[in-house]
């Protein structure tokens, strides 16, 4: 029994696509990936200015890459995760503001992440009954609803103004950026290794045919719970730094859907089921809003322009563009599938 | 003192509006399983082609053209963007989305991001069982009938309704009793564009109009949609009602503040309960 399970589960998540890491990693592959990495950790060295906005850039990958373990391989698509990322920085707002504002990060940074993982599962439980649109337009939902709760609760929230006892990380932009490069590297790794483990194929396995899966003896409801909470702990200490990175916490940096718009948008760029796809991806669209297409079209016409760009590649290539160019380097070797 | 009357009113000018912002997803999302996040943007574009027209035209002439203007962007979005993407659930549900931020940005670009009030079609009202009832309240209400009656001949009586109707039932089947499958597209996204545009005058008449507008209706639209079964007219119409008088008893009773925390309560009782909804077939993937 357990011998046909595992070989159904093997078979639907090996036929999908060449997802990162899961094949032979060839010389040109492992080539571009040094490269890469080489160049994000020293981006203060050669890039002082940009060190700022790759450290946004670094907590958005963590963003990603968690939005990536459940949505990306299970094809069940939240729109919710800004929800679950603002719970935890509301936390640790919350806590600043209304308990004391002294009050060390040690307490409020594990407490903001047990919050965030317990937000997740209130909108995962009623999931666990939906199809996948019906479980989208629940989690769209529910991030209006949040917001709209930060406004009822303005007196604790500080409504749209926001609450800015929040202590920040560091006014140097340097240790900024490291202090945010080590969890993103350490929370890409593990969720990289998630993935690639049996659960995550179980995962991907449910993304191409639950029903499959389901007939194969495997509690799927189980699965998606545990991809819930493997995506709700990097995303709670992803909301968490965000509020010490800015010092403010507020709607419309932590919570409106339009930022779990992006993260989605992130990760179908990069590739979804990739996890690295998503966390690349991340500093290619940060570094296209905030630095290529502000400097040539404002701060407010470069939304149209990352959107529309965004809209091209999601419906040029659907897979994903960083896939599309791992791919291409993999088949560059000749042998590698 | 909360007089019965006023929310019986009140709620059935909520729930006759509820109406048209539901029934356009409802046909799009009935008919073709696609789920359009654009609509709540095509809401929006109504409220700012009338707010434009108005500035040229009189009310009536402006009311028109938002409809006919939404309708006919409906049918572009549809041959320019979604007939290629359809397949893929997951692309057309993020495509759509960008869409409306699109729309989005580019009327803050244009417009600001301030709220604008637009000129009711007719100003004015009567008192009617110890409520005000503002004139442009009462029309809205009767045309969202005589709207939804014409919809109902459109969707019996017509060979296009018909074929449409038969495509929702089984596609397959439509096609081999020789329907047009991209006619009957192009009719359903002309349809729920043309209600998007009509909901769209009206909203932002009652409440306001900016470009953030777009969101709250299309997070309306899924919860009446759901509640009522997809791809259920009847359904939709009653969902949106029963949603009118919840929230306008939310205001009531409760405050302005809570208005769509019940509906949300009442979308989860239901998901839970009855996934399929009020009214509605087994959503089949």
């Amino acid at each position: 029994m357990s011998k046909s399970v595992t070989s159904v589960t093997e078979e639907s998540a090996y036929g999908y696509g060449i997802p990162l890491f899961d094949t032979r990693v060839n010389l040109y592959q492992g080539g571009v990936l040094a490269v890469l990495l080489v160049s994000l950790v020293t981006v203060p060295v050669w890039a002082p200015p940009w060190a700022y906005l790759f450290a946004l850039a670094n907590i958005w990958a963590i963003f990603a890459a968690s939005w990536d373990i459940i949505s990306g391989h299970t094809n069940y698509i939240s729109f919710g995760h800004s929800f679950i990322s603002g719970a935890a920085a509301y936390t640790t707002a919350l806590l600043t503001f209304n308990v004391n504002p002294d009050m060390a990060i040690y307490i409020t940074f594990p407490l903001s992440v047990i919050v965030a993982v317990v937000a997740a599962l209130v909108f995962a439980l009623p999931s666990l009954r939906l199809s996948g649109p019906y479980f989208s337009l629940l989690t769209f939902v529910s991030v209006l609803v949040a917001t709209k709760a930060v406004f009822i609760f303005s007196t604790y929230t500080n409504g749209e103004m926001g609450i800015s006892t929040v202590s920040v990380l560091t006014f140097d932009t340097t240790m900024l950026f490291y202090y945010t490069l080590v969890p993103a590297v350490i929370i890409t790794g593990a969720l990289l290794y998630i993935s690639r483990s049996n659960v995550g194929k179980v995962l991907k396995a449910i993304g191409q045919n639950e029903a499959a899966v389901e007939a194969a003896g495997l509690d799927t409801t189980r699965f998606k719970l545990w991809g819930f909470v493997y995506s709700a702990i990097p995303m709670g200490i992803g909301g968490a730094l965000l509020a010490h990175f800015y010092g403010n916490v507020e709607p419309i940096a932590f919570l409106i859907v339009d930022r779990s718009i992006e993260i989605i948008a992130i990760a179908a760029v990069g590739g979804m089921g990739t996890i690295l796809g998503p966390a690349g991806a991340a500093y290619l669209f940060l570094f296209l809003r905030d630095e290529v297409f502000k400097a040539f079209l404002g701060p407010n016409a470069r939304w149209v322009a990352i959107w529309s760009v965004v809209l091209v590649l999601l419906v040029l290539s659907p897979q994903g563009v960083l896939k599309r160019l791992w791919t291409f380097l993999g088949n560059l070797g000749g042998d590698s599938s | 003192m909360v007089n019965p009357a006023t929310i019986l009113v009140t709620g059935a000018m909520v729930g006759s509006l509820y109406v048209l912002i539901a029934i356009g997803f409802s046909l799009i999302y009935g008919v073709r399983g696609v789920i359009n996040l654009a609509h709540g943007a095509f809401i929006m574009l109504g409220a700012f082609a009338y707010l434009v027209a108005g500035g040229q035209v009189s009310g009536v002439a402006a009311f028109v053209i938002a409809i006919l203007f939404v309708g006919l962007f409906a049918v572009g979005l549809y041959l320019g963007l979604v007939r290629y993407i359809e397949h893929n659930v997951v692309i057309t549900f993020l495509a759509t989305v960008v869409v409306a931020l699109i729309i989005q940005q580019l009327l803050t670009l244009e417009y600001s991001l301030a709220p604008r009030s637009l000129e009711p079609i007719v100003s004015g009202g009567i008192a009617f069982a110890g409520t005000r009832v503002r004139y442009y309240q009462l029309i809205a209400f009767a045309l969202s009938w005589v709207a939804l009656g014409l919809l109902f001949l459109f969707v019996r009586r017509t060979t296009l309704g018909r074929n449409i109707l038969a495509t929702s039932m089984t596609e397959k089947g439509a096609k081999l009793a020789g329907t047009n499958v991209l006619y009957v597209n192009v009719a359903t996204w002309f349809v729920a564009g043309a209600f998007a545009g009509f909901a769209g005058v009206f909203i932002g008449t009652l409440q306001s109009t900016s470009p953030t507008m777009w969101i709250n209706p299309l997070g309306l639209a899924f919860i009446i949609v759901t509640i009522g079964g997809v791809g259920s007219i009847k359904g939709s119409i009653i969902a949106a009602y029963l949603i009118g008088f919840l929230e306008t008893m939310t205001v009531t009773f409760v405050g302005p503040a809570w208005r769509g925390m019940f509906a949300l309560l009442l979308l989860v009782v239901i998901i839970l309960a009855k996934p399929e909804g009020l009214f509605g077939r087994e959503f089949i993937e």
